[in-house]
């Protein structure tokens, strides 16, 4: 199946990512991000609907914004530090073949970000 | 296999343009053996003959530290632009580029410019990679990549660790 799709992975907590906002946004010609959803992860850390169904795969840039900040303000008391990593961390990756699919996992902690294509 | 596979295989033609490029950059910028490495396999690029560096107990500053695990090599000649959230955008402070070391020659920030903020550092792989002949699909997944943290408290130093394939990247608060 084409198209993206994301998984957040709270690696402080060893446990998906639930409630986490994901802004999609895709590159327009002019060089420009336009937001295309915003989104909140299920309690298995991916999202109910494909982030792009395959019908709308095309090649391009796009980005995933991850809300860490307030996900991680939410466990307040359990952090001893304030973050490391910003309220917003974009990733931003692109489609080169519009048939396939990717898979973009982000593994966060309060310090830390890790992504890849994954499967 | 088809176009759209990459392979860290560089012919010798590649291999030279690599070495041009770092050439470009400052000869002081190689590491010694790196014309060496020119004729060696192309999976060490840059060659690892600078051992880690402790940087325990150097006063406030921000350091960055740039790593190619695609090539198992530090990423040598990688173009970092440093820029700072004020407020309303985002404000390019500084373009640097790792040494043989993968580190810029200098800290980013230092003395009275390191102050606490929102911060990017945005990894220039589009360029790395093409100057390594890498064989990469285009668009290429990852081209410039921006790694976004906080300085909250300019008494303490930051040191930025990032890991970076075509394919992936880390970054964390390291030491």
């Amino acid at each position: 199946m084409a198209g993206i799709s994301t998984h957040v992975l709270d690696n402080f907590n060893g446990r998906p990512g639930a409630g986490m906002r994901i802004d999609f946004s895709a590159r327009e010609k002019d060089g420009s991000w336009k937001l295309v959803k915003t989104m909140t992860t299920n309690a298995d850390g991916r999202t109910d609907q494909p982030v792009l169904a395959p019908e709308a795969a095309a090649v391009g840039e796009y980005e995933l914004s991850f809300h860490l900040g307030d996900f991680y303000e939410r466990q307040g008391a359990r952090l001893a530090d304030p973050l490391f990593v910003d309220k917003v961390v974009p990733l931003r990756f692109a489609i080169f073949d519009a048939k396939q699919h990717y898979h973009v996992p982000m593994l966060c902690t309060p310090w830390s970000c890790s992504t890849y294509r994954g499967s | 296999m088809k176009d759209d596979t990459i392979s860290p295989q560089a012919d010798s033609m590649q291999r030279r343009g690599v070495l041009r490029a770092g050439l470009l950059m400052g000869g002081a910028a190689l590491a010694p053996g790196f014309a060496a490495a020119a004729d060696a396999p192309a999976a060490a690029p840059a060659g690892l003959t600078v051992a880690p560096n402790s940087q325990a107990g150097v006063s406030p500053r921000l350091t960055v530290h740039a790593i190619d695990t695609f090539h198992g090599a530090t990423g040598a000649g990688l173009k970092l632009d440093l820029s700072r959230f004020d407020g309303e955008r985002w404000q390019l402070l500084k373009t640097v580029r790792a040494n043989a070391g993968g580190r810029p020659a200098e800290p980013l920030l230092i003395g009275d410019a390191y102050r606490s903020g929102r911060y990017e550092v945005l990894l220039h792989l589009d360029e790395y990679f093409a100057q390594m002949g890498a064989k990469l699909p285009q668009p290429s997944f990852l081209s410039k990549v921006p790694l976004r943290f906080v300085i909250q408290d300019a008494a303490q130093r930051v040191h930025l660790a990032a890991l970076f394939s075509p394919w992936g990247y880390s970054y964390y608060r390291g030491s």
